[in-house]
């Protein structure tokens, strides 16, 4: 590579007479992770303008051009199926750093779900609590109040016995570093954590997922956007110092995982929750007042994406002068205080008039902040370093990158479902609560705060005190003067997916609308969390564009938008893609809270009805993969099935009909029924023959999507009948759950039995 | 320059939660012969005085934040750098 | 009556507290640590420490927010406490007024903590909901039912002092409130959540103006915050008993 140095910790690299292999060459050394091909559109680039780039420019280039910042690979994919779901209410849908729908005529609710794999995967504890402050800045930057935090997270089993890659961590302590993580910091900030996902599958081994959600809440006339359109406004860095952590984090997430990533740690930025929460008040404060006029938070890509995605989308320039940066260490280069991805930063536009108010209010927080620089009347960016230019370009070539039309592949598994031998219905079923993904995951719940803001009204977990089960959503109240509630869930169904990730897909989608009408929403909107492997394997790009279509499709039929999401590619180590892992953030309104609904039994004597219809389709079941049986035959969803359901149910809870509702998923009807019964401290006595011809071990524990279990007072069980579509099960009561098929006992399993399987089967891993 | 380093343990008989769930962990992964594990907090605190200062600030440190006396003990230690 | 709520990085339940005194009939006000000035106090006819994790509760659980309370305020603080002015602390504000000396308060104040709020026997920060029994008529719990509930969150809660002090806190009837078993009988994990010695969970001074409780009232203010309000029919939550017992022994016994 043939350099030459122009002033202090600024080269100029000889680009433009470089060889093919040359290129190669300068992309390895500086870490760029572009391919060949782009490395010589940069080529083109600066041959066209006569002169070559020095080394801040290239590094800005690479890091527009990164998987994670422009999204090459997912772009027209997205585009195609994914964006322009029309809906009345979303305000602002997949351009700012978050999504921003309407709450009421004064308020939006704005909410995100974003990746933060890798990194999680090198330093559980730092890599998972930056995820989350990461994503509280992205709702935060639109001038939202954050209300709500998420995280579905995806590891191999806890109890993993295979030999580990070199360099890769045993899941046991990835699990346990991320929740630590999330838990210091999300409880340090003072936002509840009010839902997730613990997943197990063994092909995270290599490569865990660690997601994270936000949600917040905003006035409308208060909403910020993450652009500006007009000269001569200042921009002003405000909260963290830059430092030299985390570079290179975005072509890092847009990297392979290697026994080397080790060596990668200062990818990993480290979060301060403490300068965080200071931070969120001074903009909140500043928005209140109305002196902010654009604003976005430093995240993937640092500096560089932020200045670039600002003023391109609001079509003006900009001039920056790099040396007025507030500093964690000397001697950094230019291009290292561009790119660096240091925490708890945020870019300001603010007009002249205003730096003077703002500048009090840092004062008042505690917290620092420098003018950096101004928007011009072009298409240019342009860098000072010491008073000298050393970069000039167009923003539109920086920023809007570049894009790929991936070639793909669709695999399509042959049609089979093995039929097992009549297993002992009892020993399956307390196998099944206590296998991972049916366990309970109150160690991990209980350590995050979901009840600080005073706003969950319905909790994580539901049922009497000290007994609780998993609920379905949380609610949140988020107006003191309102009876409006917000109801939040995420699902992911891998196992599903692997098989068939178009029906996947189809299946996450309608588990979501499962989650948020047990409680009382109607959906409204989602964030999509995109998850996959290398998408340079076209049988990888083939389960990406197959997942994407399923999740269009199932949200136009169901008019539900996606108004935010992330795309996270490259999820592979040591030869192995982790399997395509759509994880859906999803809100819904409930109308008023008095109404909302818990998954825990209530009373003796109410009747309990299953809505929706079972079928024997048991690919990616529970009950097949801890029996070691195979079928490729996954659950089909009836789009028309899931949107009648649904509006009958909130009809139905609407007229006050309904005591308790949980959805059937993950182990089937006799899962639900336990946690219902485990929630409520109460048994239940159930008669399946009402479920047709079919025998017993599918109708117990198959997973056919669209079912509820439902439970009505005796005297408003005409009225329910009457308005929902399903069939009378059984009568809560006892303190077993009994279950017979017509005169065949299947089972009768007392409750302390049920809730020692089910409560103690994670607490060795975690407690 | 001084360095004060600041050892802060827990008293004889208070309860270390801390130390106990390591114990338990470092048994779970094979070293059964582990029977307690006492976690201590170190600080290393540089300040630009004299030696013959040095332990007088340091113990006002200590007393003002650094140790609550009815749960922790300390150890001091003054080096000139 | 005017609240100071005080206010420090890291401080994070003053808005729900906030409302839950203004529901009350005060006129609270938030004050940043970094605004207060000597003489401020005067103004006020209480001051509330909230919850949260003031500097990042590094050091100890409230030692940072107690040590900059001290180097800054701390003759005020005593005159305020001396004059019989109400004090409260919430959680990490109840870990502040440890570390400041004002609690257990056994013979007043005292210049060094009497007492520690050490990290939970389960070693983690867990959130849950608790039942708690009053034993003590105070300001604070003078118009509070005889079994509550509310939620507890930290990772610090476990009272702990000398035998001596435990014996003289007894004595002097200063416990407010204890954990207890959903059966009213002394608890074990998880309904003593930390492991407190006498299953202590709310103390208040010799002088009883001033009251430190490791629950936290102001999340289980109104009925909608109970988890279990689909259950329990309740006209108003828990925790506004105690808010409601300082607005009934101040307020209304002044105006009597």
């Amino acid at each position: 590579m043939n350099l030459k140095k122009i002033m202090d910790e600024v080269y100029e690299i000889d680009l433009v007479n470089a060889s093919d292999e040359e290129l190669m060459e300068i992309n390895k050394e500086m870490g760029l992770a572009l391919s060949l091909e782009e490395m010589k559109k940069m080529q083109a680039f600066f041959r066209s303008l006569g002169r070559n780039p020095t080394d801040l420019e290239i590094h800005a280039i690479a890091q527009g051009w990164s998987e994670h910042c422009s999204y090459k690979s997912s772009k027209p994919v997205l585009r195609k199926y994914i964006f322009g779901i029309e809906s009345k209410e979303a305000m602002i849908v997949m351009q700012d750093d978050a999504g921003v729908v309407e709450f009421d005529e004064n308020y939006a609710y704005v909410f995100k779900i974003e990746s933060h794999n890798h990194p999680s995967a090198v330093e559980p504890y730092g890599g998972a609590a930056t995820g989350v402050g990461g994503i509280i800045r992205d709702v935060l930057n639109m001038g939202a109040k954050p209300i709500a935090l998420v995280d579905p997270l995806f590891f191999a089993p806890p109890d993993y016995g295979e030999k580990l890659n070199p360099g890769i961590k045993h899941p046991r302590y990835l699990l346990n570093g991320v929740v630590a993580g999330i838990r210091d910091y999300g409880n340090r900030v003072g936002i509840p954590t009010v839902a997730g996902i613990t997943y197990f599958h063994e092909d995270y081994v290599n490569n865990i997922l660690v997601n994270a959600g936000c949600l917040g809440i905003v006035r409308k006339d208060k909403i910020v956007r993450s652009r500006v359109d007009k000269e001569g406004v200042k921009l002003v860095m405000v909260g963290g110092r830059t430092g030299r952590d985390g570079i290179h984090g975005v072509n890092f997430a847009s990297k392979i995982l290697d026994e080397k990533s080790e060596e990668e740690k200062q990818a990993v930025q480290l979060g301060n929750p403490i300068l965080k929460e200071p931070l969120i008040h001074l903009v909140l404060e500043a928005n209140e007042m109305g002196i902010i006029y654009g604003m976005k938070d430093l995240g993937g890509g640092g500096l560089g994406s932020v200045v670039g995605e600002m003023c391109h989308a609001g079509g003006v320039g900009a001039e920056i002068h790099l040396d007025q940066v507030l500093l964690k260490e000397k001697d950094m280069a230019p291009w290292e205080i561009w790119v660096s991805e240091s925490q708890e930063r945020m870019l300001l536009a603010v007009e002249e008039e205003n730096i003077d108010k703002l500048q009090d209010l840092c004062k008042k927080w505690d917290v620092e902040m420098s003018v950096i620089g101004e928007t011009k009347n072009d298409e240019n960016l342009r860098i000072f370093w010491k008073g000298r230019k050393i970069l000039d370009m167009p923003l539109e070539f920086v920023t809007a990158g570049v894009e790929y039309e991936r070639k793909y592949k669709t695999k399509r598994m042959k049609k089979m479902q093995e039929i097992l031998p009549e297993p002992k219905y009892r020993e399956v079923f307390l196998r099944l609560l206590s296998s991972y993904n049916i366990a309970s995951k109150e160690w991990i719940i209980r350590q995050y705060d979901h009840e600080v803001q005073g706003r969950t009204v319905v909790k994580p977990m539901q049922g009497l005190i000290g007994y609780e089960t998993h609920g379905d959503a949380a609610v949140i109240k988020p107006l003191h003067h309102s009876w409006k509630g917000l109801a939040v869930t995420t699902v992911a169904n891998p196992h599903i997916a692997k098989i068939n990730p178009y029906y996947g897909s189809l299946y996450t989608v309608d588990e979501a609308v499962r989650n948020l009408v047990s409680v009382g929403a109607k959906p409204h909107a989602f964030s999509d969390g995109l998850n996959f492997g290398n998408p340079e394997e076209e049988e990888i790009m083939g389960e990406f564009v197959e997942s994407c279509k399923g999740l269009g499709d199932a949200a136009r039929a169901l008019g539900i938008p996606y108004v935010s999401g992330n795309v996270s590619f490259y999820n592979e180590a040591f030869g192995k893609n982790i399997p395509p892992t759509v994880v859906l953030m999803a809100i819904g309104i409930v109308n008023d809270i008095r109404k909302a609904v818990t998954a825990d039994f209530k009373r003796e004597g109410n009747t309990i009805y299953l809505v929706g219809e079972t079928k024997e389709e048991m690919g990616g079941s529970e009950y097949y993969r801890i029996m070691d049986a195979k079928s490729t035959v996954v659950p089909k969803v009836d789009l028309e099935e899931t949107k009648n359901r649904s509006e009958e149910i909130l009809k139905a809870m609407d007229e006050s009909l309904v005591e308790s509702c949980h959805d059937v998923s993950n182990g089937g009807l006799a899962v639900a029924l336990a946690e219902m019964a485990l929630g409520g401290s109460i048994g239940a006595e159930i008669d399946l023959s009402s479920l047709g011809a079919m025998r017993d071990d599918f109708k117990l524990f198959s997973e056919s999507p669209t079912r509820w279990v439902c439970e009505v007072r005796e005297e408003n069980s005409e009225e329910f009948e009457e308005i929902v579509k399903s069939k009378r099960i059984g009568v809560v009561g006892g303190e077993t759950l009994k279950i017979r098929d017509g005169e065949r006992w299947l089972f009768n399993v007392h409750l302390n039995i049920m809730r020692e399987r089910w409560k103690n089967a994670l607490k060795e891993y975690i407690g | 320059m001084l360095k004060l380093v600041v050892v802060v343990k827990f008293k004889e008989g208070i309860d270390d939660p801390e130390g106990k769930s390591i114990t338990h962990s470092l048994n779970l992964l094979g070293f059964e012969n582990v029977k307690r594990v006492n976690v201590a907090k170190q600080y290393e605190i540089f300040v630009d005085a004299d030696i013959s200062k040095g332990r007088e600030i340091g113990e006002k440190i200590v007393k003002k934040l650094l140790v609550n006396p009815v749960i922790h003990d300390y150890e001091l230690r003054v080096e000139e750098i | 009556m005017k609240v100071a709520i005080l206010q420090m990085e890291g401080t994070n339940c003053e808005e729900e507290s906030y409302i839950a005194f203004k529901e009350s009939g005060f006129e609270p006000e938030y004050l940043h640590i970094n605004l207060l000035k000597k003489g401020m106090l005067e103004n006020y006819d209480m001051i509330f420490v909230p919850g949260g994790f003031s500097s990042g509760d590094y050091v100890r659980a409230g030692a940072i927010f107690a040590a900059r309370l001290k180097a800054k305020v701390w003759k005020d603080l005593k005159r305020f406490v001396e004059e019989g002015k109400p004090v409260m602390g919430v959680c990490n504000g109840f870990q502040v007024l440890i570390e400041l000396g004002l609690l257990p308060g056994t013979d007043g104040i005292s210049e060094e903590p009497e007492a520690a709020l050490a990290t939970n026997e389960s070693n983690r920060f867990e959130c849950r909901w608790v039942y708690l029994k009053k034993f003590s008529d105070t300001i604070f719990s003078k118009h509070v039912g005889d079994k509550i509930t509310l939620p507890v969150a930290h990772a610090e809660g476990r009272f702990l002092a000398d035998k001596k002090t435990i014996e003289k806190i007894e004595e002097q009837n200063q416990v407010v409130f204890r954990y207890i078993a959903p059966d009213g009988s002394r608890p074990d994990y998880p309904w003593n959540p930390n492991g407190s010695v006498n299953d202590i969970a709310a103390l208040v001074n010799s002088y009883g103006n001033v009251f430190g409780i490791m629950p936290h009232p102001e999340r289980a203010f109104f009925w909608y915050q109970h988890p279990d309000w689909n259950r329990v029919k309740r006209e108003r939550g828990d925790g506004w008993q105690i808010f409601n017992s300082l607005f009934r022994e101040i307020i209304e016994a002044k105006n009597r």
